[in-house]
C-alpha cells in the first residue's frame, strides 16, 4: 500500500491545522478509512487520528437541541435509554448498521462520511468518476441493482449507504463544523452533495474542517419514529431500501410527518411528497402505501433497480405504520 | 463387518481434537509458519478479461525501496515441467499458468508477482507495475450472445424418454438457473515456500498434500521426495484448495530464484480469480407421470458454464438419473466456454446446481398431480438403480422422508399455496427435497503405532479441512485397539506421512478411515500373536488397554509391548476399494486422482437425505427468512455423530445461503466478477439461520467398505435450495426457477 504518515492529534487545533494540508485524511474509528486506504481509494498521505481527542464524544440530550459529539461511538449511542424511548428511529438506524464489533469502534461523525459501496468505485479498477474524474461510470451498463433512483446522473448512479444519515434526514438536523476559521453550523440537507452533481465530492467539507457535533432539534415526533431497513441478508448488510418516518399524531390523524429514504439515493433523501401525503390523513395501510408511492413518484430507474420503486414505497408504508404504533 | 463396538471409539460424539487449539489461536495455519528471512509477495491482476499485454513497465515498481523482484511474463522466462489441469489427470487448478505468456484469458488473471522485504513495499510496488492492454471482446457470462453449447458427454439413455414424455398424461417442462458462486473460505489462499539444498518445503492450505507434492515435483523437475507439503490446519476449503493454484507455483519459483523464503497471502478480492469457482448452470427438466403419480419419463438437460482455457463439466445427472424409478430416462450435459478463470470443485459440484432444478421440478409435478410432494417421491422409490439395474449398497431414502416428515410436522401442511398465514400476516411455506451424494472412495495408506503406555499415533497424509477428520480417524484406531480416545494422536496434512487421498468427494472417512482401520487391525494382530502364540485369535478381544484371552484372563498392553524391542508396535497399511485394481491403487497412492464408485461391479453406493424447510415471508416487503430446516440422512455408519451433524448442518446452512443470497455477479460488459468482496458477496449470517435439525438414521451398509461409512461431507447442501424454493412457492404461489431467490422475485 501507499506509504503514509500517521499522527495522533493531541488537540483539535492541531488536528485542524494538519488536516488543512493536501492529501491529509482525518481518522476517527478508522472502520471506513482503513478499508478505503487498503483499496487505494483515498490518496491519503497523512492520516491524522482524532479518535482519542477528549470532549468530542459527549452526547447531550436534555436541551431543546440534542447534541451528539462527532466521536461518540455508534454502539454507545444505540444504548442510550432516553434515545431509545424518545427517538427510536435514531437508535434503530444505528442498531441495524454494520456489526456490533464495527459499531464499537465506529463514530457518528465517521458514519456520516462513509463512502458509497458501489462495487465499481470500490474495486479500484473499473472506470469511475468518483475515483478518477472524467473516466466514466461503469455502473451505467453494469450491475445496477444497488444503484440510485434519486440524485443520480449519467456521471454517477451510486447510492449513499449510511443508515444513521438517512434517519437524521427525518429530523431537523444540522452539522457543526470546526476549522481554524472558527465554528459554523450547516443544515444537514446541505451537508452531503448528491453524487450525480459532482461524483468526486460527497460533502461540503473542506480540507482543515472537522465535524465536531451533530445537532438534532428536539421534537415530539421522535417518539413516533422508526427506521425500517430492508435487505437481502438479515444482518450485516446495507439497505436495499430503507425509510425513516417520524410522526406527530392527533389520535390516528397525522398532524406532522417527516419521511426520509435510504438505499435509493445518492445522499440521505427526504421525501416531502410522502410527508404531504400523510399530513391530515387518518393513517392506515392504504394511506401509508399512498404516501410511499408519492415518495417514489419522481424516481428514475435503471435496468435492474426498478423494483426498488415498488419495494421502497412498501418500505415507507411499513415504516409509517410502525411509527404510528410506537408510543 | 468387523467393528469392535465395546470400546466406545466408534459412534461416540467425541469433541474435536483440534477444537481447543483453534479456539485458543495456537493452531498454526499455512500463513502462520515462520520461515526465517521471509520475503513477502503481492499480486498485480489483469484489469481486462481478454487480450494481450501491450506495454509493461516495472521501473517504478522496482524503484520502491526493499523490492527484490518483479516477476512478470517477461522475467519468468523459464521452462517448467508440463503438469496439467486437475480434471485432465494432473494437479493444477488450471491448464493455463499466468506469467507464461502475454495473453490475458480472464479478468483478474495474475500479471505480476512482486517480492519485497516487507509486505507494505511489495503491495506498493505491485500497485506501480504499469501495464497497458490490447483489449479484446470477452464473454464471462454463458448468457452472452454468440456463444455455443458443446455436448459434454454422451448422455444417459434408458428406454425412450422422448416418446414417453410426448405420450404422457401429466408433465412438467421447466428450466432452472443457478449462478456462479465462490467458496470464500474464511482462511485466504496462501503459500509460503522455502528451498533448501534443492528441496522445496511449502506451507499452504491444502486438501491434497500428496497431489500437490506430485504436481510441484513435476513442475519443478525434481524428485517427488524432494517436495514437502505441509497443511496441518485448513480454515475452510470446500473444494477450492484441492488442486495447485497458480500463485503456489509462482511463489515457489520466486523463492528458488531469490534463494530466500517467499510468502504470499492472496487478498479476498484476488481469491475470486486466482482460485476456482462454482460455474453457472441451466437445467431443463422434463418429467412425465401417470395420473396416479408414477413417473414415465425423466429428462434432464444441463448446460454448464465452462472456461475457454479449460473444459469443465459438472452436470449432476449421474445422481438425478438414479433418484426415481422410471422406465424412460434421458440425460444430456453440455457446456458453454466463457472467458473466466477455470471453474472447479465446490461443495457438491455437480449435485448442488442440478438438484435445485431437478427437485424443484419434482415439486412442480406434485402440484400438477395434486399429490403430496413427500408421497410422490416415496411412490417412485426405485428398488434398484434405474440406470445400471444394480442393487444399492444401502438406500434408506423412504425412511429419511418418513422420519423427516414426522420431525418437521409435515402433516400440518395445508397444500394450498398461500394458505398458511401467521397471526401477523406472515406467509408460511413448507417445502421438501431429496438430497443425495455418491459414496466414492480412493486408495489410502496409514501407519498406526501403539506404545506400551497405551498411547497410539495414527499417521496419514489426509487432511482435516475443518470437518473433524482428526477426531474421526482417531476414533477408528481407538475402537480397534481398545484404547481411550484421549490416548490417540492423529498426524495428518503432511506429505511425509503415509499417502492419503484428496479431501474431496466426501471420501476421507471411508478411505483414510479404512486404511487406519486396516493398520490398526494389523497392530492388534501382532499384539495377539505376541501375547499368546497358538491361541485362537478370533476369540481374543482388546478392551481398556488389556488383551482379553479366550479363557477370560487379561494381559496388560503395557506388559506385552514393554517387552518388545523398541517398545512399540507399528504397522503400515495400504488400503484400496474392493473394485479397484492394483495399478490404479498405486497411481492413487503416488498422488494421482484414483476414485472407485459410486457405481461398482456389484452395487451402487450413495448417501441419501430428505430435507425440509419452513420459510416465512413478509407479506408487504416480501423478504424471505428460513425459519426452520430439518434434514434426515442415511450415510451408513456414523463414526462421530457430533462431527457428522456439524458437516450436515453446515451443508444445510450453505444450501439456505445459496437459495437466498449467494451469487457471483458477472459484469457482462467488462467480462468480470463484480462483487468480489464479502460486503457485496453475501452469504448467510447467523441471523439468517433459524432452527436446524439434523438426524442420521442408523444405517448398516455391509458392502460399501469395512467400516460401513458412506459420504457425509457434501450431501447436506444438495436438497436445501430446492426445498426452500418449494417452500417459497407454497407460501406465495410464485414459482421462482433461479437462485438466489430475492425479494424482487416475489413483489
Ligand atoms: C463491513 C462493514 C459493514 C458496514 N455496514 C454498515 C451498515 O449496514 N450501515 C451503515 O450505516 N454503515 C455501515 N458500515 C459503515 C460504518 O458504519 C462506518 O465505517 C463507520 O460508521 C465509520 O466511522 P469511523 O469512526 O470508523 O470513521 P473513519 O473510518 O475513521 O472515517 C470515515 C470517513 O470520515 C472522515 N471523518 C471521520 N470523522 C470525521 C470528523 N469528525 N470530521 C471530518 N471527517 C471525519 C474520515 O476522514 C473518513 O473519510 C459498515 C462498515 C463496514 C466495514
Amino acid at each position: 500500500m501507499r506509504p503514509f504518515l500517521y499522527s495522533r492529534a493531541t488537540s483539535l487545533e492541531q488536528a485542524m491545522s494538519e488536516a488543512a494540508q493536501s492529501h491529509a485524511a482525518i481518522m476517527a474509528g478508522g472502520t471506513t478509512l482503513v478499508d478505503l486506504m487498503r483499496g487505494d481509494l483515498t490518496g491519503a498521505e497523512h492520516v491524522i487520528d482524532i479518535g482519542h481527542l477528549p470532549g468530542l464524544a459527549k452526547v447531550e440530550l436534555d436541551g431543546p437541541v440534542l447534541r451528539f459529539g462527532a466521536l461518540a461511538r455508534m454502539a454507545d449511542v444505540a444504548e442510550l435509554p432516553f434515545l431509545k424511548q424518545n427517538y427510536p428511529a435514531l437508535v434503530e438506524s444505528l442498531q441495524l448498521a454494520a456489526s456490533q464489533q464495527i459499531r464499537n469502534a465506529a463514530t457518528l461523525g465517521g458514519n456520516l462520511l462513509q463512502r458509497t459501496r458501489c462495487v465499481y468505485f470500490r474495486d479500484g479498477v473499473s472506470d469511475c468518476n468518483k475515483r478518477v474524474p472524467g473516466s466514466g461510470c461503469t455502473a451505467l451498463d453494469g450491475e445496477d441493482r444497488e444503484m440510485a433512483l434519486f440524485g443520480a446522473s449519467d456521471r454517477c448512479v451510486a447510492t449513499y449507504p449510511g443508515d444513521w444519515g438517512t434517519a437524521l434526514a427525518a429530523f431537523d438536523t444540522s452539522i457543526e463544523i470546526s476549522s481554524a476559521a472558527g465554528t459554523k453550523t450547516v443544515k444537514f440537507a446541505d451537508f452531503h452533495v448528491a453524487y450525480g452533481d459532482d461524483p468526486a465530492r460527497e460533502s461540503i467539507l473542506q480540507p482543515g474542517e472537522i465535524v465536531t457535533a451533530i445537532l438534532v432539534q428536539a421534537t415530539p415526533a421522535g417518539r413516533h419514529s422508526t427506521y425500517v431497513k430492508v435487505r437481502d441478508r438479515q444482518s450485516y448488510a446495507y439497505a436495499v431500501t430503507s425509510a425513516a418516518v417520524a410522526l406527530e399524531l392527533d389520535g390516528d390523524r397525522v398532524t406532522a410527518a417527516r419521511v426520509s429514504l435510504g438505499g435509493v439515493a445518492s445522499k440521505p433523501w427526504r421525501a416531502p411528497a410522502a410527508e404531504a401525503a400523510l399530513v391530515g390523513q387518518v393513517l392506515n395501510q392504504a394511506v401509508a402505501l399512498e404516501a410511499g408511492r408519492a415518495a417514489f413518484a419522481d424516481a428514475k430507474a435503471l435496468r435492474h433497480n426498478g423494483f426498488k420503486i415498488d419495494l421502497g414505497a412498501r418500505t415507507v408504508a411499513r415504516a409509517a405504520m410502525v411509527a404510528k404504533g410506537k408510543h | 463387518m468387523d467393528i469392535n463396538m465395546g470400546n466406545g471409539g466408534i459412534g461416540v460424539p467425541v469433541v474435536r481434537r483440534d477444537a481447543m487449539a483453534k479456539v485458543l489461536g495456537v493452531a498454526q495455519y499455512a500463513a502462520d509458519f515462520p520461515h526465517e528471512n521471509t520475503a513477502y509477495a503481492a499480486l498485480t491482476l489483469s484489469k481486462v478479461a481478454r487480450g494481450r499485454i501491450s506495454r509493461l513497465d516495472t521501473a517504478a515498481a522496482e524503484a520502491v525501496a526493499g523490492v527484490r523482484m518483479v516477476l512478470t511474463h517477461r522475467s519468468l522466462n523459464e521452462s517448467l515441467g508440463d503438469e496439467t489441469f486437475v480434471m485432465k489427470g494432473g494437479h493444477m487448478q488450471s491448464s493455463f499458468l499466468p506469467l507464461t505468456s502475454d495473453e490475458i484469458h480472464y479478468a483478474g488473471q495474475i500479471v505480476s508477482l512482486t517480492i519485497a522485504d516487507t509486505l507494505e513495499a511489495a503491495e506498493e510496488a505491485a500497485r506501480l507495475v504499469a501495464i497497458d492492454y490490447a483489449r479484446e471482446a470477452a464473454s464471462a457470462s454463458m448468457d452472452d450472445a454468440g456463444l455455443t453449447e458443446e455436448p459434454a458427454d454422451s448422455g444417459i439413455d434408458v428406454g425412450d424418454a422422448e416418446a414417453a414424455f410426448a405420450a404422457a398424461e401429466v408433465k412438467v417442462d421447466a428450466t432452472y438457473v443457478t449462478p456462479a458462486q465462490h467458496h470464500n473460505p474464511i482462511e485466504l489462499y496462501a503459500a509460503s515456500a522455502a528451498w533448501q539444498d534443492g528441496k522445496l518445503l511449502i506451507n499452504l492450505p491444502s486438501q491434497w498434500v500428496m497431489g500437490t507434492r506430485a504436481g510441484l515435483a513435476k513442475v519443478f523437475g525434481i524428485p517427488i521426495e524432494d517436495v514437502h507439503v505441509e497443511s496441518p490446519y485448513v480454515g475452510g476449503a470446500f473444494g477450492a484448495k484441492a488442486s495447485i493454484l497458480p500463485h503456489v507455483v509462482l511463489v515457489a519459483m520466486a523463492a528458488r530464484r531469490l534463494g530466500r523464503p517467499v510468502k504470499l497471502v492472496v487478498p479476498r478480492e484476488a481469491g475470486f480469480t486466482v482460485g476456482s469457482f462454482r460455474p453457472a448452470a441451466r437445467s431443463r427438466v422434463r418429467l412425465a407421470a401417470t395420473r396416479q403419480g408414477k413417473l414415465t419419463a425423466v429428462m434432464h438437460d444441463e448446460v454448464g458454464q465452462s472456461a475457454v482455457i479449460d473444459h469443465v463439466a459438472f452436470a449432476g445427472m449421474e445422481a438425478t438419473s438414479k433418484m426415481y424409478a422410471s422406465p424412460n430416462i434421458r440425460m444430456r450435459a453440455a457446456t458453454v466456454a466463457t472467458d473466466v478463470n477455470s471453474p472447479g470443485f465446490m461443495r457438491a459440484p455437480a449435485e448442488a446446481p442440478s438438484f435445485f432444478g431437478f427437485e424443484s421440478a419434482m415439486d412442480e409435478l406434485a402440484v400438477a398431480l395434486g399429490i403430496d410432494p413427500v408421497e410422490l417421491r416415496i411412490m417412485n422409490e426405485p428398488a434398484r438403480d434405474p440406470v445400471s439395474g444394480l442393487p444399492w449398497s444401502s438406500r434408506l431414502l423412504v425412511e429419511c422422508y418418513r422420519r423427516g416428515a414426522a420431525l418437521f410436522g409435515w402433516s400440518d401442511r395445508n397444500p394450498k399455496p398461500g394458505s398458511m398465514v401467521a397471526a401477523d400476516g406472515t406467509l408460511i411455506g413448507y417445502g421438501c427435497a431429496t438430497a443425495t451424494y455418491p459414496s466414492a472412495m480412493a486408495p489410502s495408506s496409514a501407519r498406526v503405532r501403539l506404545s506400551a503406555d497405551g498411547s497410539c499415533v495414527v499417521y496419514c497424509a489426509a487432511h482435516d479441512v475443518g470437518t473433524g477428520a482428526y477426531t474421526v480417524l482417531g476414533q477408528v484406531a481407538a475402537d480397534v485397539l481398545g484404547v481411550p480416545d484421549e490416548l490417540v494422536t492423529v498426524e495428518m496434512g503432511h506429505s511425509r506421512h503415509p499417502s492419503g487421498p484428496v479431501s474431496g468427494g466426501s471420501i476421507t472417512t471411508g478411505s483414510a478411515g479404512s486404511a487406519v482401520h486396516m493398520a490398526a487391525r494389523a497392530v492388534r494382530e501382532r499384539l495377539f500373536a505376541t501375547v499368546a502364540a497358538g491361541q485362537d485369535r478370533s476369540k481374543m478381544t482388546l478392551a481398556d488397554r488389556h488383551v482379553v484371552l479366550p479363557d477370560g484372563s487379561r494381559r496388560a498392553i503395557s506388559d506385552i509391548i514393554g517387552g518388545l524391542p523398541g517398545g512399540v508396535i507399528e504397522e503400515h497399511a495400504d488400503w484400496k476399494p474392493t473394485d479397484m485394481d492394483d495399478k490404479t491403487m498405486q497411481q492413487g497412492l503416488a498422488g494421482g486422482m484414483a476414485f472407485a464408485g459410486p457405481v461398482g461391479g456389484t452395487h451402487v453406493s450413495f448417501s441419501f437425505g430428505a430435507q425440509f424447510a419452513e420459510v416465512r415471508i413478509d407479506p408487504l416487503l416480501r423478504t424471505i427468512r428460513v425459519a426452520r430446516m430439518v434434514g434426515v440422512f442415511a450415510c451408513g455408519r456414523i463414526i462421530n455423530p457430533r462431527t457428522a451433524r456439524s458437516n450436515l448442518m453446515g451443508g444445510m446452512i450453505w444450501g439456505a445461503s445459496s437459495a437466498l443470497l449467494e451469487e457471483s455477479q458477472i459484469d457482462r460488459a467488462r467480462g468480470r466478477f463484480a462483487n468480489t468482496d464479502l460486503a457485496s458477496y453475501h452469504f448467510a449470517a447467523n441471523a439468517d439461520v433459524g432452527e436446524v435439525v439434523v438426524e442420521m438414521l442408523d444405517e448398516h451398509d455391509s458392502v460399501v467398505n469395512a467400516i460401513g461409512t458412506k459420504a457425509v461431507g457434501e450431501v447436506g447442501i444438495v436438497g436445501m435450495p430446492a426445498a426452500i424454493a418449494n417452500a417459497v412457492y407454497h407460501a406465495t404461489g410464485v414459482r421462482v426457477r433461479k437462485t438466489p431467490i430475492l425479494m424482487e422475485d416475489l413483489l
